[in-house]
């Protein structure tokens, strides 16, 4: 029973950062139909720009966040601006591919300048596991679970509540009628790129503590979020939540029932159950 | 092409492909050149799925690695000698195709694309997980490979020279069976089917039927060019042929050099595998770093590929012509 209820927290912790990456994919697919494969590498940016900040300035990555969620921000807008929008006009596989180039650069450009040494970041305070009710929680990944919650509270206050946000849904249910609105769908466009690149830098810095870093992990990660957003409905932002959860429990409930070697495995095959029997996602609210 | 034309450019061919070992006698250079024909060989796989049919396959890797799993364990374990296991490696990984087309051919566009994703990520974990069969993580080493009399010389396996004829025979064939798929029954479905696929079917072409029967020729390509992978490199473990990369360089190469068309891969496997490694003479994955630059930039400024390029500004200018006679 105890490690049932072990497995289950770790799992949901793990899964909140999931999600925010998820979240992140979900929402660009949604406004603008591209399935960003340098997604995984954007969120390797995050935690690699972690690493260099706690390592040369000394700045916690919990506090670094601050500053590198706007600077994920910015590239995102620059990656759109000047590269992704001139493609996109050629199709949806042209696209694929053309993020599937630049997760390649990205990630070898990477593994140039930094090696592919695995690399750790160590928090003073976070070398012993707190323990409520005798279950260990990592410091570092409660930490992380507090503020993807609340980046995920206030993204769902911005979508649901401000006229930024109402637009990017707007979008994301029906371009021709949002234009039709009066929305500069091309804003919305640059808006929600900036912003999914931004979740995953975020989900980034935040794993770092907790995951090894190298500068291939974005290969493993991009996977992942396929598995998080088609389990959820993509384009679905409580989808994304749902299925990043979801993925974290079947990855640590899977490791400690089924077989840990495997574990990466269980993920994939639902994957490919949920893409052949539910193409809408789990819960039915995806486009397909 | 006239089937005149056709015929004098395949015989132009062979004479090079022939005339090359005579010519280049630099180790190394023949090494490039073998692994331009084995990518030729990968490419043309990948481009009869994708870009005949319009089916982007990311989990190539997957065909790939059973051929290069198949060769290498029948020839340790069972003694069956390479020349016979590398098309056996084909037939495997055709064979292992049927399935996984049957599942994600039920998916289209990028759905489908995920799904090979997936798929070749499986593969893998069973190959590091299925210890009995594959070895794990530690894979096969070949050390020797067995005597062949050929004319009545013994075959020197040290050498690159009977591993370069190895490798233009495997190409020879893929560019044959793409030449003569696109002149097929079958190869009309196929632009039917990526021009669009609901209006193929409305027309009565069985979709599935043909996409499934293409993924086995591309699955044979692909295990033809593990198997020989196997052979030439002695050495198979799931991170060498089963990585995302290689899938990924196997959709770079058609792409480069051409979508869809017979010599596209020929062209962007020179061109993609001469620049890759002279980078990668100076730094590790330097090659990977210029893939996914010429991706990029390919895609942005020349969809058509460097080969399709020049053959539609080669019709184009034929067409200028016979209208200036015509009028």
């Amino acid at each position: 029973m105890e490690t049932f209820v072990q497995s289950l927290v770790s799992g949901l912790l793990m899964g909140s950062l999931y999600a925010m990456i998820g979240i992140g994919l979900t929402v660009i697919f949604g406004v603008m139909r591209i399935i960003n494969l340098a997604h995984g590498e954007m969120v390797m940016l995050g935690m690699f720009a972690a690493f260099f900040s706690q390592k040369l300035f000394g700045i916690d990555p919990f506090l670094s966040v601050l500053a590198l969620a706007p600077a994920m921000f910015a590239v995102g807008v620059l990656i759109y601006r000047f590269l992704l929008r001139k493609v996109i006009p050629g199709g949806e596989l042209n696209t694929l591919l053309y993020t599937a180039g630049m997760s390649l650069l990205v990630a070898n450009l990477a593994l140039f300048a930094w090696s592919g040494d695995y690399r750790t970041i160590t928090l003073s305070y976070g070398l012993a596991p707190l323990r409520p009710l005798g279950i260990a929680v990592p410091v570092a990944l409660a930490i992380g679970f507090g503020m993807a919650a609340a980046v995920t509270t206030a993204l769902w206050l911005f979508l649901g509540a401000t006229d930024t946000g109402r637009a990017i849904r707007a979008t994301s249910q029906n371009r021709e009628a949002a234009i039709l609105m009066g929305i500069d769908v091309e804003k919305v466009a640059v808006l929600t790129f900036g912003l999914g690149t931004a979740l995953a830098g975020t989900a980034g810095v935040l794993l770092a503590p907790s995951l090894y870093l190298y500068p291939t992990v974005g290969e493993l990660l991009i996977v992942k979020s396929f598995v998080i957003v088609v389990l959820g409905g993509l384009g679905s932002v409580p989808g994304a939540i749902a299925g990043g959860l979801l993925l974290g429990l079947v990855e640590s409930l899977g490791a400690v029932y089924v077989s840990a070697t495997y574990k990466d495995g269980l993920g994939y095959v639902l994957f490919l159950l949920v893409l052949l029997y539910r193409p809408a996602g789990l819960f039915g609210v995806g486009k397909s | 092409m006239s089937r005149r034309a056709a015929a004098l450019a395949w015989a132009c061919g062979a004479a090079a492909v022939a005339a090359l070992p005579l010519l280049v006698k630099n180790a190394f250079l023949l090494h490039v050149v073998i692994l331009i024909l084995m990518w030729t060989v990968l490419g043309a796989a990948w481009n009869v799925l994708g870009g005949f049919a319009g089916q982007v396959s990311f989990g190539h890797a997957a065909l790939f690695g059973i051929g290069a799993y198949t060769t290498i364990i029948l020839f340790l374990k069972a003694g069956v000698a390479p020349w016979w296991g590398i098309p056996l490696g084909g037939m495997a990984a055709a064979l292992g195709s049927v399935p996984i087309g049957l599942i994600c051919f039920r998916l289209r566009g990028p759905y489908f694309s995920l799904a090979t994703l997936a798929v070749a990520e499986l593969a893998k974990l069973v190959a590091l997980n299925w210890e009995s069969v594959t070895n794990g993580p530690v894979g096969f080493l070949i050390t020797d490979l067995p005597q062949l009399r050929l004319l009545g010389h013994a075959v020197d396996w040290e050498a690159k020279t009977p591993f370069y004829a190895l490798a233009a025979l495997l190409m020879g064939f893929a560019l044959f069976a793409t030449a003569r798929l696109r002149q097929s029954r079958l190869g009309a479905y196929l632009v039917a089917i990526r021009e669009n696929e609901d209006a193929a079917e409305a027309i009565g072409v069985d979709t599935v039927r043909a996409k499934v029967l293409t993924l086995a020729l591309s699955g044979f390509l692909a295990g033809l060019g593990g198997g020989f992978y196997a052979c030439y490199f002695r050495y198979v473990d799931p991170d060498a042929v089963l990585n995302i990369g290689l899938s990924m360089e196997m959709v770079f190469i058609p792409m480069v050099g051409g979508l869809g068309t017979v010599c596209g891969p020929l062209v962007g496997a020179v061109f993609l595998t001469t620049v890759g490694e002279a980078v990668r003479e100076r730094f590790q994955v330097g090659h990977l770093i210029f893939y996914g630059l010429f991706m990029m930039i390919v895609i942005r400024f020349l969809p058509e590929g460097i080969w399709g390029r020049a053959a539609l500004a080669l019709r184009g200018r034929r067409k200028e012509a016979k209208g200036v006679g015509a009028a």
